[in-house]
């Protein structure tokens, strides 16, 4: 039934699909940026195993409140079809990998 | 926004600059192991990395990563809403505001600029009877 009223909705309420892709890709862009940033904090903290990637998770939920702050004025329904998924949880893991790879460079710099 | 999202990322770059100079000069002035101290100790003792860090680097830090990303947030391009009434109500208020050279630029502007920016019917009667008199024109013509 929630398949049915979901069809509904949408063809009241249709989506424009570039729309949605301009969204992803502008979150998608802020969250790399972001992530090789928390990388340079984690290792000039010099932050170890898990303390790490929980600051990065803390980091991104930090740059998900400010999206919500100043892009979408505190309407994500307006942007997102999926809010929690697209704007909350949008992009946090494919950010790891630039985020791991400036943590260990920095943690080798500023503790050689 | 342009110019603030510039200005936090410049004053947040030049603070993560010093707070990171600043983290190598102190882990450079006090090694954490010494090449000449045994490696006998047990790893209880072991100093962790962070608490060796002065307060206020950490602080100068932490500032400066929330600057830069408030500054990238900021300079990020805005989003369009996904709903098609209120992304096209939109459109149509940016476009009568300015004529919206940047969205044509873009390639992303009014998806019905077509239909809106059509010429007017074109007038039948009229093109007739401009046709009629080339014709009769010619007809004259001949008969000279």
């Amino acid at each position: 039934m929630a398949g049915i009223s979901d069809e509904r909705e949408l063809a009241i309420h249709p989506i424009v699909m570039e729309s949605v892709q301009h969204n992803a890709k502008t979150i998608s862009n802020i969250r790399s940026l972001t992530a090789s940033l928390f990388g340079v904090v984690a290792g000039t903290l010099g932050l170890e195993s898990y303390p790490g990637f929980i600051f990065y998770l803390v980091g991104s939920l930090t740059v998900s409140l400010l999206i919500y702050l100043f892009r979408t004025q505190g309407k994500p329904s307006a942007y997102f079809h999926r809010p929690l998924a697209e704007l909350w949880g949008g992009e946090v893991f494919g950010g790891l990998m630039s985020f791991v790879l400036t943590w260990t460079l920095f943690y080798g710099l500023v503790r050689a | 926004m342009g110019f603030t999202s510039n200005l936090f990322n410049l004053v947040g770059l030049v603070l993560l600059g010093h707070a990171v100079y600043s983290a190598h000069e102190h882990s450079s002035q006090n090694p954490l192991h010494l090449p000449s101290s045994p490696p006998s100790f047990s790893p209880l003792t072991t100093p962790t990395s962070t608490t060796s860090l002065p307060t206020d680097i950490v602080l100068e830090t932490l500032f400066s990563v929330l600057l830069i990303s408030t500054g990238i947030v900021l300079g990020s391009s805005s989003l369009r809403p996904i709903q098609w009434s209120k992304w096209a109500g939109q459109l149509e208020r940016e476009e009568r505001v300015k004529k919206s050279v940047k969205e044509i630029r873009e390639g992303t502007g009014n998806p019905y600029r077509i239909l809106e920016e059509r010429p007017g019917f074109v007038d039948v009667r009229g093109k007739r009877k401009e046709f009629m008199e080339w014709v009769r024109k010619g007809d004259d013509l001949a008969a000279k």
